[in-house]
């Protein structure tokens, strides 16, 4: 091929997509907002402070302004109206055909389908069964976490309760926070999530970068991740902790494995999950000891017995169409609790064309798992964990009444640490502290305020399911879980409805 | 043929119309199942003695504000010293196609040994069609093969047969199928359902019975109370808030729900955790009506241990919400348990005849005065079970600590 000859390059730099505002009659120019951005969006120029480009709305300036005079104002459309190709592809297009690589981001799937579970409305008790007032009368939120027996040997005339049955995690409320890995997010996040999640009595995912000597303090609230990467596997890693999960698969990315980049694997990063300083830690897409259910059963055997059947050993998958026949397969192969990712799952970098396109929304999938679960019989054996995109008490009520056991949430514990899901994790430079390892960001959190922030808003959460559970005339949390009879659907395509198993709004029943 | 039109309309105490759609053995199109409040009444002889139907219908009918004529019913324990020990399926037909389809079906299933119609009287109080009752003393063959399981238990295999009755074969539905029992009920007032069967002309050991007040769904004879499987007879007072997840876990178990209401499902649990799981009785109460965490955790710790296993184990039969239950047995035992919610949110009452001969259990005390003016009563505790057993008398009177008397 020939040299073209050189011509005038075509920059192709995109419209800014958020402008930062400083009122300049309040601003008192102390220039925090300039190095709290660690965008480097805001200068300093000529006495004043503007922008420089590159606002991904993050939010820090707005909260660091002692004068309280900056607004992030989202750019209007700037491209030529089209109603098939929106701003969005065209930015993509234009982004690709520059970098040429595949386009990343973080957090959950960022499109506008609305959620299924604002779809879907509470039901209550009215005369014909009194509504229970729980701040006068006890409901309960104890939830068990691992595998059920079924039924319990009787012998004699007496029920038999055998020492050695399976332990079960006791759990103040059925929450837990879900896997995010030190190396996406840093020490001080890691630290606070753990902490809160004893104050909570709760469990924690490890997330799948081993664990800091310094975590095994909360080693009793902690369920360790083995993913294909197997980083940071060491015995205590499996021993000292409550539960261990398999991650299979990441309702984010489904198919896909864990991606730090090197950039963030620091001598800290580096130590935990045991791989050298600044190498990208890729874990394999699939476990490349498990390429079918026999091989899961044989990797959950080996967990039980490293374990000595101490601790529950669970599986987490992606949420897929057939999420159904592949969690019976899992319970089948041992596992004695199940968490199913949903669609709208985070994650501190993915694939945009995986994690906007691939899975199946989280309140189908919990419905289409307990359904089978049950048509099995096996439902009553097994803890069904289930998270993906909860963003509130209400997300957490309908996904229990779905049909999970145990509601995972991260994203709205990030949220509450700080986060405003601005969706740049994977750059490594979030100015809350949270997804990145740089020290002098990583500093601005301090993990006492953070729990304590967790804490509060998951206790609020907590609240909220005992007012609904009671204004539905149920005292405990486990009536609820698979009461599909609660929910009504209201949604546009009432196929959904059904293939959930829940009546539309107007059935009623008697 | 009645010319609808000139019917004229039901109406309840207050004078509103009640009458709906009136079906019998086949479930009405659409049915939801049914809600509601409910008068429930039952009286045992401790030794084994016999009582009549009347008394059991005074008992009932006292609590008229507790029902509108949309369903009543009773059932009958003891009733058949001389067939103690066969079977006796008892049946709503819609018409003698019905019937002929279910002896088709048993044909070779079962070793009938005996059939007969139950008597019943035209009322003109309630409005026609009435079904055909029919009741089958059978014995179970040696040899039971259903669907390709052969050697099933008598009692699954009969479960099975019965089933599969209520659930494929129209016009047909079978009210009661134990041994030394029998089911009265239908659409009406539970005096008209006293005096449509002609409650007098039986006496029993047990009597249990019901009264409801349902919302204006359509009146299905065979959904009245009690409801029963094999010996089991369970009158209920409630509404099952949690009924979704029981549910669950009697199909899981194999069991079709056909009545859909929460009174089948309690039917099933209790069928599920004593006959086939093999819990105590008392002890299944306590799987139905659970203490709180809170209260377990101050138990001592074998009983701690075992309540805290039954209540993981069995979450999914934790009856949420308002209940009270009477539950009847005939095998091996008769056996009466009456049972409430863990924070009783519906009325249940024991009481004990002044010469201790017969127990009785009731929403109100009206119903136990009525027949017995000077009887001793009580109200047994939330979650805490009352049985009584022929034969033993009072086993738990409902007041005693949870646990006690349970193995360890
Ligand atoms: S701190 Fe965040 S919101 Fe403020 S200018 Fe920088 S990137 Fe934009
Ligand atoms: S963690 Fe930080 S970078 Fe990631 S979305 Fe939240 S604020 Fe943005």
């Amino acid at each position: 091929m020939s040299e073209t000859p050189p011509t005038k390059r075509l920059d192709h730099r995109l419209p800014e997509r958020f402008l930062p505002i400083v009122n300049y009659d309040l601003c008192r120019v102390c220039r925090r907002c300039v190095n709290d951005c660690s965008y480097q969006a805001l200068e300093f120029r000529e006495s004043k402070v503007v922008a420089s480009g590159g606002c991904v709305a993050c939010g820090r300036c707005i909260a660091i302004c002692p004068a309280n005079c900056i607004e992030i104002r989202p750019v209007p459309p700037q491209f030529a109206p089209h109603g098939n190709w929106s701003e969005r592809s065209r930015r993509s297009i234009l982004a690709q055909a520059s970098s040429g690589g595949v386009l990343l981001s973080s957090c959950g799937a960022d499109d506008e389908h609305p959620a299924i579970f604002d779809d879907l409305l509470l039901d209550a008790a009215q005369v014909t069964n009194p509504s229970i007032d729980p701040l006068r009368e006890p409901v309960e939120t104890v939830t068990y976490l691992g595998r059920r027996p079924g039924r319990l040997e009787v012998c004699d005339g007496k029920v038999m309760v055998r020492e050695d049955d399976t332990p079960l995690i006791r759990m103040d409320m059925p929450l837990m926070f879900g896997h995010i890995s030190l190396g996406s997010i840093s020490y001080n996040a890691q630290q606070a999530l753990f902490m809160a999640a004893k104050e909570l009595n709760i469990v924690a995912g490890s997330g799948e970068g081993g664990l800091h000597p310094d975590f095994y303090q909360y080693a009793d609230h902690i369920c360790s991740e083995v993913a294909s990467g197997r980083f940071g596997i060491k015995p205590e890693y499996l021993k000292e902790v409550a539960a261990v999960e398999i991650k299979i698969g990441q309702g984010a990315k489904p198919g896909h494995g864990g991606h730090l980049p090197g950039e963030k694997v620091t001598t800290m990063i580096s130590e935990t999950r045991m791989i050298p300083r600044g190498t990208d830690a890729l874990s394999p897409y699939p476990h490349h000891d498990i390429y079918s259910i026999e091989d899961l059963a044989q990797l959950i055997s080996v967990l039980k017995e490293s374990t000595e059947y101490r601790l529950p050993v669970g599986v987490k998958i992606a949420a897929v169409h057939n999420v159904g026949a592949i969690a019976s397969g899992i319970v089948r192969a041992g596992a004695d609790f199940l968490t199913v990712d949903g669609f709208k799952g985070g994650t501190g970098a993915a694939p945009r064309v995986i994690r906007d396109h691939a899975g199946l929304p989280v309140e189908v999938a919990i419905a289409a798992v307990d359904r089978r679960l049950t048509q099995e019989g096996l439902r009553n054996r097994v803890t069904v964990c289930a998270g993906g995109g909860i963003r509130s008490s209400a997300d957490m009520i309908k996904a229990l009444a779905l049909g999970a056991d145990v509601v995972m949430v991260s994203t709205s514990a990030m949220v509450a640490m700080g986060c405003r899901v601005c969706q740049q994790c994977h750059r490594g430079l979030c100015s809350w502290g949270i997804a990145t390892q740089r020290d002098d960001l990583t500093s601005r959190l301090d993990p006492n305020v953070a729990a304590a922030r967790i804490v509060r808003l998951f206790r609020a959460w907590n609240e909220e399911l005992k007012e609904v559970l009671g204004a539905m005339g149920i005292d405990a949390v486990e009536s609820l879980v698979g009461n599909r009879d609660r929910l009504r659907y209201r949604g546009p395509n009432p196929k959904i409805a059904e293939v959930m198993n829940v009546k539309h709004i107007g059935e009623g029943w008697g | 043929m009645n010319d609808r039109k000139d019917r004229e309309v039901r109406t309840d105490r207050l004078g509103m119309p009640v009458q709906a759609e009136n079906y019998t053995a086949s479930r009405p199109p659409g049915w939801q199942g049914q809600l509601g409040g409910c008068g429930i009444a039952s009286c045992i002889s401790l030794k084994g003695g016999r009582i009549d139907g009347d008394r059991i219908a005074r008992m009932l009918t006292i609590m008229e504000e507790r029902e509108n004529g949309l369903g009543a019913g009773y059932a009958c324990y003891g009733l058949f010293p001389e067939r103690r020990d066969q079977y006796c399926l008892q049946f709503f037909f819609d018409d003698e196609e019905g019937k002929q389809a279910v002896e088709d079906f048993l044909d070779g299933r079962l070793d009938i040994l005996h059939d007969e119609k139950v008597f019943l009287r035209e009322r003109s109080t309630i409005s026609p069609p009435y079904p055909l009752v029919w009741r089958y003393f059978a014995n179970v063959p040696h040899a039971r093969e259903w669907r390709g399981t052969r050697d099933l238990g008598e009692e699954d295999y009969l479960v099975e047969l019965v089933q599969h009755i209520n659930e494929r074969v129209p016009k047909a539905f079978c009210v009661s199928s134990g041994k030394d029992m029998a089911v009265f009920k239908g659409n009406g007032y539970s005096y008209e359902i006293a005096d449509l069967y002609d409650l007098g002309r039986y006496s029993g050991t047990m009597w249990l019975s019901h009264s409801r007040f349902p919302t204006n769904s359509p009146a299905w004879w065979a959904g009245a109370h009690p409801l029963s499987l094999l010996d089991w007879g369970v009158c209920h007072n409630g509404e099952i808030t949690s009924y979704g997840v029981n549910r669950k876990l009697v199909e899981m178990n194999g069991y079709k729900c056909t009545v859909l209401t929460d009174t089948e499902v309690v039917t099933y649990l209790w069928d599920l955790l004593v006959r086939r799981n093999g819990l105590p009785t008392e002890v299944a109460a306590f799987v139905m009506a659970p203490s709180t965490f809170q209260e377990i955790s101050l138990l001592p710790p074998a009983e701690r241990r075992l309540a805290e296993w039954l209540r993981i184990t069995y979450k999914e039969a934790f009856l949420n919400g308002p209940f009270s239950i009477i539950v009847g047995r005939s095998q091996p035992d008769i056996s009466l348990i009456a049972l409430a919610d863990r924070k009783k949110l519906r009325p249940m009452i024991a009481g004990l005849s002044p010469n201790e001969e017969v127990a009785y259990c009731a929403s109100e005390e009206s119903a136990i005065r009525i027949v017995e003016p000077d009887a001793r009563t009580w109200a047994p505790g939330a979650g805490n079970p009352f049985i009584a057993v022929a034969g033993k008398g009072i086993v738990r009177r409902g007041t005693e600590p949870s646990f006690q008397g349970v193995s360890l």
